[in-house]
């Protein structure tokens, strides 16, 4: 009775692995039709067309791919991403720091709290063209902008992930007589860090919207020069390539991100 | 389960007379009047335009003007239906996406001055290998900076895209631009704040429409007299202004346009009219087929056309039938 037990289980757990794999081809097939049905939707509208100035599918992919060749896509990426990144890394570096001194220190919390609250919650676009009387029209303007819409999400995500960190977990800490240190180090952070690392990559996308409207804001360089420009001599399919292309970039720098995260930090998550 | 498909067909029907109604209003709303989309803000600059419509509405075309953010999304909303007439040069929209839209009466010729910081330039031949700010990529302005350094043998370093007159004249002010081009007004702030700091650089040659009036061609065809009632008045309005600039701040009382005009800014009224008169920039009779032929040369030079300009048809963008009624009607000039 009990070899035949056993039989069964390591029979369901061979198979396991097979209808894991089943499941992820089953939802990478859902993904690639609903991608695929977008793309039949997108140029069936520009056939009609639904206004004249909307491009097909087709025509849209040609203008990328006529950019890509000529050099343009990747000379305006190459302006894009350098504000884009150094805001991303210093919201990442001062948001989980000054988040994570918030959760710790009732002081610091309520210094910070309230103005990346307000900050969070104001219409950020409407700042932007004031950024440009104090910082501007160059590069600092565009950093600052980027930080704008990265720094609170990533600022309350840290500080609301430590200030609930989970209490047993702490008084754990404590019965082993952990000091401070040690309950920062080896509790409250790898506690917090999903929370935090879901904020880092909620900034990451605020931080694209906050380039492409500091690039169509402020001045028009790298993919916000391309948006301005070929919107402004009528060319709307490489408007509407650029404007696609920079979603489908952001939206896979993030997977990369969640990939990273899983891999490295959540092992748990891999099964 | 009868009396549910019973109830969901009424509500069905309902739906559909609503949608219905909400169709036939629209109709009517769009015969009835005339929506004209604006890619700017009202301000002094457009006085002449609305001293024109008010004279429209007194002669009971029903107009309503709508302001947006740029010349490009007001182009969208003639082309998407959403207004009757634009205002603005849509060369590159009637080319490239082929829209069934005509321009039919210039409002303004193209004034920009191209200003240096004497400190570091003194004429054109300084700017060569040097660099220069304009409006942005394909705009008139870095058109016009264009048609100069070609005109005078030099090439710039390079070209800095900074969107709007007055945000250029702030760069120029604060020492981060040394060379650039701005609108009158801020030509006059940079002067004023700055005195013996800043020269306009002389401009010559350079003929182009800034403002236009465009409609689509079915509107134009159903709307005529509506269209050339506004026409005769906007001739009618620029003929006055040419004539004495001061009549503006005269007429902007008696139709009560820009009422909260703060009071400094209502002193740079006349003095605006005046200089643009001198300069010719409000055309006498709304355009002729010279003035388009210009503006392809200069159009296909700032990258909005393209092919040989020497090649492309007038009617391809153009219609004339409007004015040359309204100019029929109130005399050639």
């Amino acid at each position: 009775m009990d070899a035949r037990i056993d039989d069964v289980v390591a029979a369901r757990l061979a198979a396991e692995p097979d209808e894991r794999a089943r499941s992820r081809r089953q939802l990478l097939a859902w993904r690639l039709a609903s991608i695929a049905l977008f793309c039949a939707a997108w140029e069936f509208a520009g056939r009609i067309p639904i206004n004249l100035a909307f491009p097909t599918f087709l025509e849209t992919v040609e203008a990328f791919g006529e950019m890509l060749a000529d050099g343009t896509m990747l000379r305006a990426y190459f302006i894009t991403l350098q504000p884009l990144v150094i805001g991303v890394v210093l919201s990442g570096i001062i948001g989980v720091s000054a988040g994570v001194a918030m959760g710790l220190r009732k002081s610091v919390e309520w210094v910070g709290a309230p103005v990346f609250i307000v900050l969070q919650a104001a219409p950020v676009a409407a700042l932007i063209p004031m950024v440009t009387f104090i910082y501007g029209i160059g590069m600092t303007a565009k950093v600052i902008s980027v930080c704008l819409l990265a720094l609170p999400v990533i600022v309350l995500n840290s500080y609301k992930a430590v200030a609930n960190v989970n209490p047993s977990l702490l008084a754990m800490c404590r019965c082993f007589l952990g000091n401070r240190l040690q309950q920062i180090v080896k509790i409250i952070l790898p506690d917090a860090s999903p929370v935090i690392f879901a904020g880092l990559r909620l900034g990451i996308s605020a931080g694209f919207i906050g380039i492409i409207l500091a690039e169509l804001l402020i001045t028009p360089t790298g993919i916000g020069d391309l948006i301005t420009y070929h919107r402004a001599v009528a060319n709307y399919a490489h408007m509407y390539a650029s404007i696609a292309s920079i979603i489908v970039f952001s939206a896979l720098t993030l997977t990369l991100l969640q990939w990273v995260e899983v891999t490295l930090f959540r092992p748990e998550k891999q099964r | 389960m009868s009396i549910q498909i019973r109830g969901f067909g009424r509500t069905l029907m309902a739906g559909c007379f609503a949608l219905a109604s909400f169709g036939l209003a629209e109709a009517a709303l769009a015969a009835g009047k005339m929506h004209i989309a604006f890619g700017d803000i009202a301000t002094v600059e457009t006085l002449n335009f609305e001293i024109a419509i008010a004279r429209a509405k007194e002669r009971g075309v029903d107009v309503e003007v709508t302001y947006f953010k740029s010349e490009d999304v007001a182009s969208q909303a003639v082309v998407g239906g959403q207004a009757d007439i634009g205002v603005g040069t849509p060369y590159a929209l009637i080319q490239k996406v082929k829209a069934p839209i005509r321009m039919f009466y210039q409002m303004s010729n193209l004034r920009f001055y191209p200003i240096v910081n004497t400190e570091f330039y003194k004429d054109w031949k300084d700017l060569d290998g040097q660099e220069i700010a304009v409006h942005a990529r394909g705009s008139g302005t870095e058109a016009i900076m264009m048609l100069m350094a070609q005109k005078h043998g030099i090439k710039y370093s390079n070209v800095s895209y900074v969107p709007g007159s007055e945000v250029r004249a702030g760069a120029l002010l604060q020492g981060n631009v040394k060379a650039s081009i701005v609108d009158s007004t801020n030509r006059n702030l940079v002067m004023e704040k700055a005195p013996g700091k800043f020269a306009v650089l002389p401009m010559e040659g350079v003929n182009a429409t800034d403002e236009a009036l465009y409609a689509n061609t079915e509107y134009l065809a159903k709307e005529a007299d509506a269209v050339e009632i506004l026409v005769e008045e906007l001739l009618k309005t620029t003929r006055e202004i040419n004539a004495n600039p001061g009549v503006v701040a005269e007429l902007r009382k008696k139709y009560g346009l820009l009422a909260d005009l703060p009071a400094d800014l209502e002193g740079e009224m006349v003095p605006y009219y005046e200089e643009s008169v001198a300069a010719k920039v409000f055309p006498l009779n709304g355009g002729s087929e010279a003035a388009v032929k210009d503006d392809f040369g200069f159009y296909a030079l700032a990258g909005q056309l393209e092919g040989d300009p020497a090649a492309l048809k007038v009617e391809d963008f153009w219609t004339f039938d409007p004015l040359n009624k309204a100019v029929a009607v109130v005399g050639a000039n």
